[in-house]
């Protein structure tokens, strides 16, 4: 339905016309000037070290009665290779359990102040109100200094990155920054290596503890105090504290410096379902920070997309387009390898048109010198957000750590502000001409394959990756001239015994068999002519599902509650029953095409998209060789958005002269892959309607 | 002698300290132009900068049933522009004086807030006076911002795991009172909308005697109060009465029990009890029983739930405190290979153990210092100061609870705590999902 015309104001207008143009309203028409820039007063640190080399700095602010103390091991960047997720689990472990208490007895005295406490691979951070500085301090201390890496409790950290890793994978922006550090920095990097189940197993409690021994340094290492506290207190609790740390020699490995692609590509992984395409267009960069460039580079990037609603990147895809519900840029400068990113979120349909416009957008940095009255803004705009980031004390003490760490000059923030003030138009241009880099970019594409990835071929090359950022291999056959997706169809039913004797099976019932987590799960489906079905699904003894279906009506009981099978849902239970659907897939007004030739599991497939009468789709894979079907793709619609799931059959074995595959894995309907075997099947022993009657 | 001298040191050390210890009550001055606009001043000069917050009384609770989404569609196009600012200059204003904005759209309320460089508040005040007195949409706009709503319901909702709960759990929570829709709303509805409803739903609610007006930061008070007086001062207030929906919303009746297939590899549980309104003195036992739930990671959930029987990846209890009948969430998402049911049990065990066992003095005590932790945490920024006073002002009316919130969470007893776990948080009064991955074909 389209409004035509409509105007908000013209009402407001008739609304306001009486009462305001009385006065003199001149006032309204422009915006008021502002008042004399005010100074900005950056707070005050104190910073001392003690014996043992570890640098302390002392924020004081008095304002709120809090304290927050910041203990930052620098750590250099190591990859761990099969056992990447090592440093942060063995950064978790340190709170959970001392050589004088347990993880509950750190959590009670912890909470019982009503403070908080958290570690990781590069430190801990605590926070309290001041009057109870000194028990939080303490409980740090003994967490930092005195872990002892229970062994039960590192099963439990295990337990839960390995269900981390389950929700990783099915959140699409976690997927795209995960393949993104892939692409930068390859896999071997320390930045671009991933954690997977794998990895993770492979680490033990050794390994964490080593981790710790070898990194947890006081002479590479710096405490902050922020808050309620003066610098005479901080000085005596930290020597107190962490007087007692010893120094060690903690020794910087090298990495290679990672490049950007010698020409722009688009790296693509697939989402069935996906209702949006998440966008990052990033490579590495060698920026350090504290540089002129970093500064220079900064400004440039709030120009671009690191401000507001007003950077370029919002007002040309949200606000101009309404493509997106906001995209943003960052310039990130690091000491071992920078990187630039660009993107955000954009529905299906504008996905190649939005990456074209933004590359365009960041591209004209290189281009077009950035007008002075918008430089002015954005200038304008640093030094609010620098002032208002001067708010909080954390940020105060940011600044000392960042001087301390990446040995900046002392006055380095105190002359941030001029240093921005001194970036010409002219300048910027020269920095993007060295930092943004739209010819030799990745272009990080998480989405919908069927519905986006072809037109991006306009971008770049698009190559495949799986949710890990490993590349997909493509298959080697093409499709033979006049080949379509009913004559593969054929092929298959041919290949598992040929339609007469499919035809002449009239039930098949088949015991399955799989485990998950240790628990046998054995699941019993029945099936007769025309479309009834029965199916009970058992845990340990316990019925965890039952399904029945008459060939009409039916229902599922799952978790104790019945629901009925009905309606839409019918229909697909319907197919779901009949025992070899691809049979009557013509008559009853399907389209089979064929779209290409894929790998699946190491086997050219020829991939078939199959349609219903009702425009769903399911993806079929029938092996160039066997003419066996070898994978199912589905994707549901539904009120919550659309879901997949994916069937993958292997291990035929002839029953009675048909083939049955006896082994199928199911991925994405469960947390893990889930194999089912086949245990035993059975054909035509005669089951009785009574069977599948629904009550 | 030693002794008393050391007595009467004492005594004047005590002393000192009372004497220096920090005022840090949040001091403001209110009071209400003669259009109905409240205004509310809270001055901080220790960093240069200012909040200027309007806060309207509007949420997607006062929506007609067929327009649901419109107030936080209206969110989005009162920053398209006004009489005397075109299209998109509205951010740039702010942007460019060095500011950050924003705005949010509540059940209950509209809040739009720009923090600027403190030479910047009469700039401030001028885009929520325009904003106020004749804001200016077009087709355009209405356009554009339609399609970014529609991502915005893509990314916060459809595509994000869970995403969805906050719909499913409000529909089934609410039969009659307008809460039983979401803020994003429905597409369909906004596709609907013709210009009679913008021009309504903004004469009706966009006006000074249903908003407040919160300054917070480092200004001058005399300037400010004169500046607030040109702005707003003019702006005529609406006649007549203002639609709040005055629905009865019967007892849940019994427990409603659901699953949502989704795209998720987790299970996942909602259990969402009904629980009164912000301002029933019960909601502060309500608030703590959450915390003893699950606040750090000695909360009792947390504990059995995450550490000793390792059910769940991560659970929490948020509680929805609206200005009408309200609902507590306790939310736990499985660990791989545990099924929700176990989970849903679990939860179960540690709210029947707060029925029928009184905590603890040393758990309760725990609860009072992690409430006063948190009631100076917030107000840490000129943002967090404005935005409390603005909500305590139009949800309760009355700020002053910004600095005697505290008092009424002291007041509340180990007795109130088992007493409303007993009375709100019952099978009967509860919405239970699970969020189950969509089941595999057979």
């Amino acid at each position: 339905m389209r409004i035509t015309q409509f105007f908000l104001y013209t009402v407001a207008c008739l609304l306001l016309a009486t009462s305001v143009q009385a006065q003199d309203e001149d006032f309204r028409k422009n915006a008021p000037k502002p008042g004399p820039a005010p100074k900005i007063e950056l707070g005050d640190y104190e910073q001392f070290t003690l014996d043992n080399g570890l640098e302390v700095i002392v924020v004081e602010n008095h304002k709120l009665p809090k304290v927050t103390f910041q203990l930052l091991v620098d750590a250099p960047p190591k990859a761990y290779g099969d056992k990447a997720g090592l440093a942060g689990m063995a950064g978790q472990m340190l709170s959970r359990g001392t050589k004088e208490r347990t993880k509950a007895e750190i959590d009670q005295a912890v909470d019982f102040i009503g403070a908080s406490l958290s570690t990781s691979a590069t430190g801990a951070f605590g926070s309290s109100l001041s009057k109870h500085k000194e028990k939080l301090l303490s409980i740090m201390s003994e967490v930092v200094l005195q872990p002892a890496f229970p062994e039960e409790e590192f099963d439990k950290v295990k337990q839960q990155a390995v269900s981390g890793l389950a929700y990783r994978d099915s959140d699409p922006s976690a997927i795209e920054g995960l393949v993104s550090n892939v692409m930068r920095y390859g896999s071997d990097h320390p930045y671009g290596e991933v954690e997977t189940e794998e990895t993770l197993n492979n680490v033990t409690v050794e390994d964490a503890r080593e981790y710790y021994d070898y990194n947890f340094k006081p002479n590479i290492s710096y405490l902050a105090f922020i808050g309620d506290i003066n610098a005479k207190e901080a000085k005596k609790l930290a020597k107190k504290y962490f007087g007692s740390w010893e120094r060690g020699t903690v020794q910087k490995e090298f990495y290679e410096r990672p490049t950007p692609p010698e020409e722009t590509e688009v790296d693509f992984v697939n989402v069935d379902g996906a209702s949006q395409s998440n966008i990052n267009i990033t490579y590495p960069i060698n920026l350090k920070r504290g540089t002129e460039d970093a500064i220079a580079a900064n400004v440039l990037n709030a120009v671009l997309g690191g401000g507001g609603l007003s950077s370029r990147l919002n007002k040309n895809i949200r606000e101009d387009k309404g493509y997106t519900y906001g995209v943003y840029s960052t310039i990130s400068p690091d000491r071992l390898v920078g990187y630039f990113s660009a993107g955000g979120s954009v529905r299906n349909e504008v996905t190649d048109s939005a990456v074209v416009a933004m590359l365009e957008e960041i591209n004209r940095l290189r281009e077009e010198l950035v007008p002075v009255e918008e430089l002015e803004g954005i200038k304008a705009y640093l030094f609010g957000s620098f002032a208002r980031s001067t708010e909080r004390p954390e940020t105060v003490a940011r600044f000392a750590l960042n001087t301390a760490r990446y040995k900046l000059p002392k006055d380095y923030y105190r002359t941030y502000l001029e240093k921005v003030d001194a970036v010409t138009p002219e300048r910027l241009m020269e920095v993007a001409k060295k930092y943004i880099l739209t010819d030799q970019a990745h272009v990080v594409v998480v989405g919908n394959k069927e519905e986006v990835a072809e037109p991006l071929e306009r971008v770049g090359t698009v190559k495949y990756f799986d949710k890990v950022g490993q590349p997909i291999a493509a298959a080697n056959t093409e499709i033979p001239e006049g080949l379509t997706g009913f004559d593969v169809i054929d092929d298959y039913l041919e290949a598992i015994g040929g339609k007469e004797k499919l035809e002449a099976v009239e039930d098949m019932s088949m015991e399955m068999s799989t485990s998950m987590q240790g628990m046998a799960i054995n699941m019993t489906m029945k099936r007769k002519e025309p479309a009834m079905m029965s199916m009970v699904v058992e845990m340990n003894g316990n019925v965890l599902n039952e399904t029945r279906f008459d060939g009409e009506k039916g229902y599922v009981s799952q978790m104790g509650q019945k629901q009925p099978i009905e309606g839409e849902q019918a229909e697909d239970t319907k197919e779901q029953a009949m025992l070899f659907p691809e049979m009557s897939y013509e008559e009853r007004g399907y389209t089979a095409e064929i779209v290409g030739v894929e790998k699946v599991n190491g086997e050219d497939a020829y991939k078939i998209i199959v349609t219903d009468p009702d425009g769903n789709k399911t993806t079929e894979f029938y092996s160039t060789e066997t003419s066996l079907k070898l994978k199912e793709v589905t994707v549901q619609e539904g009120p919550q958005g659309e879901s997949t799931v994916t069937n993958e059959l292997s291990d035929y074995e002839e029953v009675d002269g048909i083939k049955i595959p006896r082994t199928m894995k199911t991925i994405g309907a469960m947390p893990a892959p889930m194999t089912m075997k086949v245990d035993a099947v059975k054909i035509n022993e005669g089951l009785a309607d009574e069977e599948f009657k629904v009550e | 002698m030693k002794i008393k001298f050391m007595l009467s040191a004492l005594c004047v050390a005590v002393m000192l300290s009372a004497a220096s210890a920090q005022d840090l009550s949040i001091e403001y001055d209110a009071y209400t132009l003669d259009n109905g606009l409240d205004v509310i001043l809270h001055q901080d000069k220790s960093t240069p900068i200012v909040t200027v917050g309007v806060m309207y009384h509007v949420g997607s609770k006062n929506e007609n049933p067929d327009r649901t989404g419109f107030a936080h569609f209206f969110e989005h196009l009162l920053f398209e522009g006004s009489e005397n600012i075109d299209r998109g200059e509205f951010s740039e204003y702010v942007q460019n004086a060095g500011g950050q904005l924003n705005a949010y759209t509540s059940n209950d309320v509209t809040f739009y807030f720009e923090t600027l460089p403190s030479n910047q508040l009469e700039l401030g005040l001028w885009l929520e006076s325009e904003r106020m007195l004749h804001a200016k949409v077009d087709e355009k706009g209405i356009e554009t911002q339609r399609e970014v709503v529609k991502e915005e319901m893509r990314q916060r909702y459809e595509n994000s795991p869970y995403g969805t709960f906050l719909l499913e759990v409000l529909k089934r929570a609410y039969k009659e009172y307008p809460y039983r829709w979401p803020t994003i709303g429905s597409m369909e509805h906004l596709n609907a909308a013709t210009e009679s409803d913008y021009v309504n739903f903004y004469k009706d609610f966009y006006v000074p005697n249903n908003a407040v007006l919160v300054i917070a930061g480092d200004f001058a008070p005399k300037q400010a109060k004169q500046w607030v007086e040109q702005y707003f001062g003019s702006i005529p207030k609406k006649k007549g009465s203002f639609y709040r929906p005055n629905v009865e919303e019967p007892a849940l009746g019994g427990e409603v029990r659901d699953t949502i297939f989704d795209e998720v590899q987790l299970p996942a549980v909602f259990q969402s009890y009904r629980i009164p309104s912000r301002n029933e003195d019960d909601i502060y036992a309500v608030q703590m029983l959450a915390k003893l739930l699950s606040e750090g990671e000695s909360s009792r959930m947390r504990r059995a739930l995450v550490d000793e029987q390792e059910k769940a990846l991560a659970v929490q209890n948020v509680i929805f405190d609206f200005e009408g009948p309200s609902l507590a969430i306790a939310f736990a998402i499985a660990n791989a290979g545990v099924d929700a049911k176990a989970v849903e049990e679990a939860m179960d065990a540690e709210i029947k153990e707060v029925q029928n066992e009184l905590i603890s003095e040393r758990e309760f005590q725990k609860l009072l210092n992690q409430v006063e932790t948190e009631f100076y945490t917030s107000n840490a920024t000129t943002f967090g100061v404005a935005n409390s006073l603005a909500t305590y002002h139009t949800l309760s009316g009355d700020p002053e609870l910004i600095n005697t919130e505290l008092e009424k969470y002291q007041e509340v007893t180990r007795e109130d705590i088992k007493r409303v776990a007993n009375k709100y948080f019952t099978p009967d009064n509860r919405v239970v999902l699970y969020y189950l991955p969509k089941p595999a074909k057979p």
